[in-house]
């Protein structure tokens, strides 16, 4: 399984007033089953354009892109759909949490896509929060915000997570603690989850399988870790 | 800067304030327009009234000159003028009411085409609404007859005369009949010797002219000639009592003396005005307050959902004051540039619409609308509305530190408001039930507005549609249930007894007289009739329920419920009144009530009326014998077809039914934009959460689903309050806001309350169905991006 995830020149054009402007141009990269694989790159390099594409929310304008041997490419709204609430979860920088569903409702909701979800009071625990249950999202802090978001893409039991600068909006402390649930979420399942971070925190890289960087929308470079460290040898 | 911002904000919303431009235009011309209908109406009258100086007091009777000479002589008294006013026919059957007259300077003729009154001049000034039905124009010879009186006259003049706004040859005729009814003026110098020298000779049952000649040798024809009605002009208002009083008490000829403002034409004209104020100014009232609601949500929405914008502008380092008047100045030039829009098209086309309806049925010259201070300020009002919403709105935002402002990306949740919904019932709900429980509770002021509006338009067209049932049903009361008969005849006042008994003997016996009484209730005394029934079972009466009541007790009388209800009076009270034209005064017991929708007056039987001394003669003859060809029988008037006078009150019904569809289509016109505004509020709002719920892998018709069900149960709700409260708007309309003369009740079909529902549930899940569309086009990675 090498090519779980799988980009062939994959190129985003955005149209802007008269000018053609390519966020991705012709990307290419595979991605093995069961690996914590980070991406970095400065601003504006089309890390979350890529994301979004490999998440099924947008289309790219060419290049395929497959997910388990399946092109999402060729996707209908509804397989996109199915595609996106069996297979993906997500992770913003900001939460993106429904204010008007408690902490344990958010995490329910799961249960109207998806055919067998995880236990809801579980994952709540796991991820800390299980004394806030029954709190409204704007009663808790910005990293109880966020656990509640990675409670409830974890709860799909997703095989990909997509993360865009899950640690972005928090302090280091919470953003350890963050990453130390989206390790554990690929680790689970019999290490069969990927899991894909995109940063800007070159810190983060250390503890990746993969290194994925962009720049200008073209692939930088990619490093393989052999031996990434454990999230508490890194120093923050 | 900030005004391309502006500029490109408005793009940006262009829905929404394409809303508020609507609404406020639609507001302000809605109310405007009525208010110029109804003071134009005032106005019209007003004018006309006065230019052509309309008479204070009609005093009915045989004035001869040393009364009209004492008259003139009251203080007070402008100037008095006498004429003889006989109904005649012509030679192609209508009816003129002729009038004789010496002078001309009370009710003056306005000439619309022709020349002014001179006595001397030979013809008649014709009424100009009968001459243009009847193609008459001026020159032409008409032929009438009155009596044994043969006239070929010249029309010398078409005229409109204050006195004449709306005439009908009889008072059970509610509609105008132009074709078939109207006046003529003519010189007293035209009603010739002869006649009246027969007319002498007839009265002295003189057969030979020798012998009249030889008994009258100094016989002046002129000292022969009679008038019937004396017109009055009073200096001043105030002192129209006065003046009345005098003339009873000092002139013993004056058998009735009658107040202009009792007077039919000026009666049913401040009629029009009276009952369309209140009708139509509830109407207009209520679209101004519905469109005013969902301008103020629209305005606050647009302002809050601007708060990361007004936090960037302040911790640019605007002064508050800045932001204020640009947030402001969103509002306000929208709704200065429709509110003017609105006062012009209210003006003219609403204004002019509904003023030209009317003067096609009131005779009166130069009608236009007219446009009032209220209007003005109304206009002002909303502008400034609509500026206060802004500021208040944007002055809330401003008072938290910018920080705040731009760290809450999502406007806060209140914190206690959404507890209740974790426990009980809402436990059991289904995620989309408990989203939009929660999303109503969140957004109060939406969803009241979203109720409000929804159920004015509900309520509006039960209203109207109730409206019409209501007339239906009194219609066929009326012309079904009471009047029993197919033909009413009209004894002439002069026919002798024998002839009225060989008249029921062709017609049948069944026959009613109406007299004209006063009232005394304490100091005042008040003007009323009474219908003497022996007309058996062709005229019935019915209770308050619409169930058939005897009016059979010849111990008292029969008033009705409303006449009961406004004077207080209760079974068993004793009432004092006397005829017209007649000093003594009767006392009579309360027997009984009946309900009359159209007359409020007393009603007893014959037997009632002889037990008090008074001989029965009377005035009416009901048939069912068909009288369709009938005409020119010696001793009656007129003979009344009931499909007739069905008809004639179908008429006059349906110009009130003309504005009542008008109302219909602007309250759906009002529902359809309220409930696509709010559906356009609700839905960009929510955009960001579908957005979220798109992410997460939920299907498009999943969360069209769920944004319909919102929308549905504001619907349901309206309908559930909206329903009830047409009927009630309706009963109160027909109850206290009706001429007085009236007794209606709202009468509504079950069909009309199914209209309005199917109608209001339909448009609101139309405008849903069509909303839930654009969530199909939700861009997730925008939508995600920003949540603005
Ligand atoms: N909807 C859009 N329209 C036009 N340009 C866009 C759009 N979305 C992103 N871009 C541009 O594409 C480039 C990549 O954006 P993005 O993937 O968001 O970068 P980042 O690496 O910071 O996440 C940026 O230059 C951005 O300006
Ligand atoms: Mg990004």
């Amino acid at each position: 399984m090498d090519n779980f995830i799988e980009l062939k020149d994959v190129k985003k054009t955005y149209v802007v007033g008269d000018k053609e402007f390519n966020a991705l141009d012709g990307v290419s990269f595979s991605i093995p089953k069961g690996e914590f694989v980070v991406i970095l790159g400065p601003s504006g390099a089309g890390k979350s354009t890529l994301l979004n594409l490999l998440g099924g929310m947008d289309n790219a304008t060419s290049g395929t892109i497959t997910v388990d041997s399946e092109n999402i490419e060729k996707y209908s709204k509804n397989e996109l759909a199915e595609y996106r609430a069996e297979n993906v979860g997500f992770i913003f920088q900001f939460y993106n949490i429904l204010p008007t569903l408690t902490v344990l409702e958010n995490v329910d909701i799961v249960k109207d896509i998806v055919k067998r979800p995880k236990s809801s009071k579980r994952i709540l625990e796991d991820v800390g929060l299980k004394e806030h249950m029954n709190k409204f999202p704007n009663q808790l802090s910005g990293g109880e915000q966020q656990r509640v978001s990675i409670a409830r893409a974890i709860a799909k039991n997703p095989k990909i997570l997509l993360c865009d600068e899950p640690t972005g909006a928090l302090d280091s402390k919470t953003g350890v603690e963050v990453l130390k649930l989206l390790k554990k979420q690929c680790d689970a399942n019999n290490g069969e989850n990927t899991v894909i971070i995109v940063t800007h925190n070159a810190l983060i890289a250390e503890i990746a399988d993969r290194v994925i960087r962009l720049k200008n929308g073209q692939i930088d470079s990619i490093n393989v870790n052999k031996h990434p460290k454990s999230i508490d040898e890194v120093v923050w | 800067m900030l005004i391309r911002k502006m500029i490109r904000d408005i793009k940006k919303n262009l829905s929404q304030f394409i809303t508020i431009f609507l609404m406020v235009f639609i507001g302000v011309m809605a109310y405007s327009g009525i208010e110029a209908y109804m003071d134009g109406m005032k106005n019209t009258s007003d004018v006309f009234y006065s230019e052509n100086n309309l008479q204070d007091l009609n005093v009915m009777g045989a004035i001869n000159d040393d009364d009209l000479k004492e008259i003139k002589k009251i203080d007070h008294v402008n100037d008095a003028e006498r004429k003889l006013s006989v109904n005649a026919t012509t030679d192609n059957d209508k009816t003129l009411l002729l009038n004789f007259i010496e002078s001309n300077n009370i009710s003056k003729f306005y000439l619309i085409d022709g020349e002014g009154f001179d006595i001397n001049k030979s013809g008649v000034w014709l009424d100009e609404f009968y001459a243009k039905e009847n193609n008459i124009k001026v020159g032409d010879t008409i032929l009438v007859k009155y009596d044994t009186l043969e006239l070929h006259e010249r029309v010398l003049a078409l005229v409109n005369i204050p006195d004449h706004l709306y005439d009908v040859r009889d008072s059970s005729e509610l509609y105008p009949d132009r074709k078939e009814f109207g006046f003529a003026y003519l010189s007293i110098n035209e009603i010739t010797e002869k006649y009246i020298k027969s007319k002498v000779m007839n009265e002295a049952n003189i057969k030979d002219e020798k012998i009249f000649d030889y008994a009258m040798p100094n016989f002046n024809y002129k000292d022969y000639i009679y008038f019937n009605t004396l017109m009055v002009d009073v200096d001043n208002k105030d002192n129209v009592d006065k003046v009345k009083n005098k003339i009873d008490d000092e002139i013993t000829s004056a058998k009735a003396i009658i107040k202009i403002e009792d007077s039919a034409s000026y009666v049913t004209y401040q009629g029009e005005i009276d009952e369309g104020k209140t009708y139509v100014g509830v109407f207009s009232g209520l679209f101004l307050v519905i469109a005013m609601l969902s301008v103020i949500t629209t305005m606050t929405r647009v302002v809050k959902n601007q708060r990361i914008q007004i936090g960037t502008l302040k911790a640019l380092g605007f002064k508050d004051r800045r932001v204020l008047l640009h947030y402001i100045g969103y509002g306000f030039y929208i709704s200065l540039i429709a509110s003017i829009l609105g006062l012009i098209a209210g003006y003219y086309l609403i204004g002019n619409f509904f003023i030209s309806l009317e003067m096609a049925f009131f005779e009166i010259p130069n009608g236009h609308p007219s446009m009032n201070s209220t209007s003005y300020i109304v206009a002002l009002a909303v502008v400034l509305i609509v500026a206060l919403i802004s500021y208040l709105t944007c002055r809330n935002i401003l008072k938290e530190n910018p920080a705040e402002t731009l760290r809450n990306k999502i406007p806060n949740v209140k914190k206690n408001s959404l507890n209740i919904t974790t426990k009980g019932i809402f436990k059991k709900m289904n995620f989309s039930s408990k989203w939009n429980a929660r999303d109503i509770l969140r957004n109060k002021m939406r969803t009241i507005t979203g109720v409000v509006g929804v159920a004015s338009c509900a309520m509006l067209i039960v209203c109207a549609f109730g409206m019409l049932n209501s007339m239906d049903y009194f219609i066929d009361l009326q012309f079904k249930e009471l009047y029993n008969f197919d033909y009413k005849i009209n004894l002439k006042e002069d026919v002798s007894d024998t002839r009225i008994k060989e008249l029921e003997n062709i017609y049948g016996n069944n026959t009613s007289k109406t007299y004209g009484i006063e009232i005394k209730n304490k100091d005042i005394k008040e003007s009323n009739n009474i219908f003497v029934t022996d007309a058996n079972e062709y005229v019935r009466f019915v209770d308050n329920k619409g169930k058939f009541i005897k009016v059979d007790s010849d111990k008292g009388i029969y008033v009705t419920y409303k006449l009961a209800q406004t004077k207080g009076y209760k079974l068993g009270d004793k009432i004092e009144w006397h005829i017209y034209g007649e000093n003594k005064y009767y006392t009579s017991e309360i027997v009984g009530f009946n309900k009359d929708p159209q007359n409020q007056n007393v009603t007893m039987t014959r037997k009632y009326l002889e037990s008090l001394g008074i001989e029965y003669k009377p005035d009416s003859i009901y048939s069912n014998q068909d009288l369709s060809k009938t005409k020119d029988v010696d001793g009656i008037d007129i003979i009344q077809d009931i499909n007739a006078l069905e008809e004639g009150m179908t008429n006059m019904l349906s110009m009130m039914k003309e504005m009542i569809i008008l109302i219909i289509a602007v309250a759906i016109i009002l529902g359809a934009i309220i409930i696509y505004n709010l559906g356009i509020l609700s839905y960009t709002e929510k955009q960001y959460q579908f957005a979220t719920l798109k992410v997460l892998g939920f299907k498009d018709k999943q969360i069209k689903k769920i944004f319909i069900k919102q929308n549905n149960w504001i619907a349901i709700a309206s309908l559930i309050i909206g329903l009830p409260a047409g009927y009630y708007l309706t009963d109160w309309l027909f109850k206290t806001a009706i001429e007085e003369h009236y007794d209606f009740g709202a009468s509504i079909q079950p069909l009309t309350y199914v209209i309005a529902a199917v109608g209001t549930f339909v448009a609101s899940y139309i405008v849903s169905r069509y909303l839930a569309r654009k969530i199909k086009n939700i861009d997730m990675v925008s939508s995600l991006k920003g949540n603005e």
